[in-house]
């Protein structure tokens, strides 16, 4: 994921070296950010209550010839800096160690989970945008009314808590209705309901940060300019005031990835749906340490190409910010 | 906003439409298929590494064991046809069945019940197996290709129970070698069992197909030959709300576990069947730290039981569903003592007595007792992946109850493993809760109870104890390990009240009225396995 992301902005520097100073400050920034987070998991888990070998133990029978068993098998009888260094090192070797609790090399577990949650999350970022954006440009300017009903829906979407959303969408599209399944193997057709239960908070977010944009646009100069010149207003407010609106809506998105990505914990257990959120669920509790720094790192990683597509994002939008 | 509501609607119209096709493709093979939605996905799908009473299902569809049990508890025949114990108790002679082949293809004989033993053994693979289970192993020999001499360094009660047990689930001694994930197993280990499994989905389904092949089912199941169903997937829904949804909209056709808010609806669906078993092992119970005040006094021990009204706790957190404990083995096990039955609990006034007599007589400002200044506190700390079946708000009620009606201030954590563990190792806690579902009680009882116990956490050592639990141990005959048990439990329960035994724990499962051959092991308690379970009349 960061290959891509990061591997491209270099490509273009010898053609645009305002651009390559910019890729290249981003890079160092990002490799410093994973630094810190694979750093901070790390010490993390050191001063977390109770040692490895202990986690490793479990709630299973407990004797010295186990203990002794397990810390040569894990290598823990190293000197903490010795553990840290060769964490790193097989860190930038890509080798993420192996699961305590199920067994398996961490990257194993990760792989087929990374696919359904980028599905999720992209199916839900999808479904909150769209609605954010259908529902401010229908109702920005208009009636009290319509902004009334738009306004109640988003704050209800915000506040009541995802996991009763998903509840109340199963109870009525799949229990009661029979339109789509709870999980699984389905196809997409599973995944309509889990990207509403995590992509409505979203659109209520995004919608009511968008719709304000949206207003504050339209009694612009510009706007009254542009009426003047005989626009309609929808094309207004889609070519014109939608572009202002866009720019804090865009610094947003840096916050919902963070809520997608939380979110998808609660969703995928609901819906018994595979993937990341349901594995560092099962690490964190299970204090699997292996598998919740690779998530904590995957998620830096996730953060770190959104954000520097975000700043690429604005440059785009916004003329005033390529300097 | 007109337009707003077409639009919302015609998105998620078209993102239906969209997915529309692929979908409702659901396999009705002649209706052989079945959906088992479960709550426990597995850490593990190797038999030698099973860690989970909830996944002993799963076990017995893919592998088979050397003996199985009756319904009366009895050891019977399975992969093994018949074994002979020497006079001394030492050495186990198995005739082996000549007819049985794993999936793979190669042959099970003696040869390979031997290659599974070696693995067990082997230096970190299983060492809590190796230390306990097969602690009294001392070799294997194989005297034909179906014929094998198991020695053992000392006689051993509970070695056919770990016989009968999954971690003896047989596994084809070249998919041992071959597997490129050992420890995890799944479909690259092959089993003898009477569905092979083809696919595995984490966080999703397992999905089995049948083994035509299959002749040896064990003497107490409901058919022989190859299994009914020809297909069988269990989908991971570990929100029991989901889980009855899915059942009761026909999504999947058998669920297992329903919580006590769920059952009154599910029992008044005619559609509907709902079973329920109480599981083998220990209750669950609180055990009381007695190495440090205030549980180093039995009269606190015994105040804290007197102090709550356990039939009420149970009726208004389990709405009636939770068969109360007497004692610390499972109501379900042969070895359970029912004379304890009404001994103690449940006298307030009692309690208040017991609590002046050990000096707890004054109440600080919240009305909790003092003693030399320090209030009567205690804490149980427990882990929050074994909190289960609203253990937290059952923690809740005690909590209120011993405040009400004995002064005595409880502190529920719920920490995470590593937390708990820190607690356990340094004296810091005044409660244990937990429940052990081993098959055989006294297995659990050499954990909890034996002065050097790998999880006594009572820190109570008693030699009479340990010798009764040692001697019952050694002993096959079941009525004497019966009179050991009881004495051991007497003791435990109420002598010394180390322990508050709370509920039995149980199992349930609900299916679809046309789901026949659902049921649970005799001896655990926990749903059986796909083997005998068919759809239709």
């Amino acid at each position: 994921m960061t290959g891509a992301g990061l591997a491209a902005a270099p490509g273009r520097a010898a053609v645009l070296p305002a651009w390559a100073r910019f890729a290249a400050r981003r890079t160092l920034a990002a490799a410093a950010v994973l630094w810190a987070a694979a750093t901070t998991a790390y010490v993390a888990l050191l001063l977390a209550p109770g040692d490895t070998v202990d986690i490793l133990v479990g709630d299973g029978p407990d004797t010295p010839g186990i203990r002794a068993g397990i810390v040569a098998e894990w290598g823990l009888d190293r000197p903490q800096v010795v553990q840290y260094l060769s964490y790193l090192w097989r860190l930038l070797h890509g080798d993420l160690g192996r699961s305590y609790q199920l067994q398996r090399g961490v990257a194993d577990v990760l792989a087929g989970q990374v696919g359904p949650t980028a599905q999720l999350t992209l199916a839900a970022a999808g479904v909150g945008v769209t609605l954010a954006c259908v529902i401010a440009t229908a109702t920005a300017g208009r009636g009290r009314l319509a902004r009334g009903a738009a306004s109640a829906a988003e704050l209800a979407s915000v506040s009541v808590p995802p996991f009763l959303i998903g509840i109340v969408l199963l109870a009525v599209f799949s229990f009661t209705l029979g339109w789509f399944p709870v999980s699984g193997a389905e196809g997409a057709r599973a995944l309509v309901l889990p990207a509403l239960a995590l992509g409505l908070p979203i659109a209520g977010v995004l919608g009511q940060v968008l719709r304000g944009g949206l207003e504050r646009a339209l009694e612009q100069p510009f706007a009254v300019t542009a009426r003047a010149r005989g626009l309609t207003e929808r094309a207004l407010v889609t070519r014109h005031a939608l572009r202002h609106a866009l720019l804090p809506a865009v610094t947003l998105a840096g916050w919902f990835t963070g809520t997608l990505l939380g979110g998808a914990v609660i969703t995928e257990a609901l819906f018994g749906r595979p993937g990341l959120g349901q594995v560092a669920m099962r690490a964190v509790t299970g204090r699997d340490m292996p598998v919740v720094m690779a998530v904590v790192l995957l998620s830096a990683v996730v953060y770190v190409t959104v954000s520097t597509l975000l700043d690429l994002a604005y440059r785009v939008i916004d003329p005033r910010t390529r300097g | 906003m007109r337009r707003a509501a077409a639009l919302a609607s015609s998105v998620v119209l078209s993102a239906a439409v969209l997915v529309g096709c692929g979908a409702q493709a659901a396999p009705q093979a002649g209706a052989t298929s079945l959906t088992w939605a479960v709550e426990t996905q597995p850490v593990t799908l190797n038999p030698h590494l099973w860690a989970q009473n909830k996944v002993r299902l799963l076990v017995f569809n893919q592998f088979d064991a050397l003996v199985s049990r009756g319904a009366d508890g009895s050891f019977q025949p399975w992969l093994a046809r018949s074994w002979k114990v020497s006079d001394d108790g030492r050495a186990y002679t198995f005739e082996l069945r000549d007819d049985v082949t794993f999936h793979d293809g190669t042959r099970f004989d003696a040869a390979a019940v031997k290659a599974n033993l070696d693995q067990l053994l082997k230096p970190g693979y299983n060492p809590a197996v190796a230390a306990i289970q097969l602690g009294s192993f001392s070799r294997a020999e194989v005297l034909s290709p179906t014929r094998l001499r198991i020695t053992l360094k000392r006689p051993d009660a509970l070695f056919l129970d770990f016989l009968s047990s999954p971690y003896a689930g047989q596994v084809s001694p070249a998919s041992l070698r071959a597997a490129k994930d050992l420890k995890f197993g799944g479909t690259e280990l092959a089993g003898t069992g009477p569905f092979i499994l083809d696919r595995y989905v984490q966080g999703q389904e397992l999905h089995y197909h049948r083994n035509p092949a299959y002749r040896w089912a064990p003497p107490g199941a409901g058919h022989q030959g190859p299994a009914h169903l020809s297909e069988i997937t269990y989908r991971f829904l570990p929100e029991a709300a989901v889980r009855v949804g899915a059942l009761t909209s026909g999504q999947v056709q058998v669920i297992e576990g329903v919580p006590a808010t769920e059952v009154a609806l599910v029992e008044k669906d005619p559609g509907l069947t709902f079973l329920r078993a109480l599981n083998s092992g220990t209750s669950f119970s609180y055990y009381f730290n007695t190495s440090h005040p205030p549980f180093d006094d039995v009269r606190v021990r015994r105040a804290f039981r007197e102090a709550v009204d356990l039939d009420a706790v149970l009726a208004s957190v389990y709405r009636g569903t939770a068969t109360r404990a007497w004692s610390v083995v499972a109501r379900s096990s042969p070895f359970y003592d029912a004379g304890l039955e009404g001994r103690y609990g449940g006298n307030a006034a009692e309690a208040g007595a017991l609590l002046d007599a050990a000096g707890w007589r004054q109440r600080d400002a919240e009305g909790y007792r003092v003693k030399d200044g320090r209030r009567l506190t205690v804490r149980s700390v427990s882990s929050a992946p074994f909190v289960r079946d609203r253990r937290d708000v059952l923690a809740q009620a005690v909590q209120a109850q011993v405040k009400q009606s004995a002064g005595i201030d409880l502190q529920i954590r719920i920490v995470d493993q590593g937390a708990a563990q820190q607690a356990a190792d340094d004296d810091q806690y005044e409660i244990f809760e937990n429940s052990r579902g081993d098959s055989d009680a006294g297995a659990a009882l050499n954990l909890i109870l034996r002065g050097d116990g790998a999880i006594n956490r009572t820190r109570y050592s008693d030699p009479e104890l340990d010798g009764w639990l040692a001697a019952a141990s050694a002993t096959s005959d079941p009525a004497e390990r019966r009179r050991l048990y009881a004495e051991v439990q007497r003791k435990a329960v109420e002598e010394q009240a180390l322990v508050f035994p709370i509920y039995v724990p149980g199992d349930q499962i609900a299916a679809r009225r046309s789901v026949q051959g659902l049921g649970f092991d005799p001896v655990t308690g926990t749903p059986r396995g796909a083997y005998d379970v068919r759809v239709g009349t």
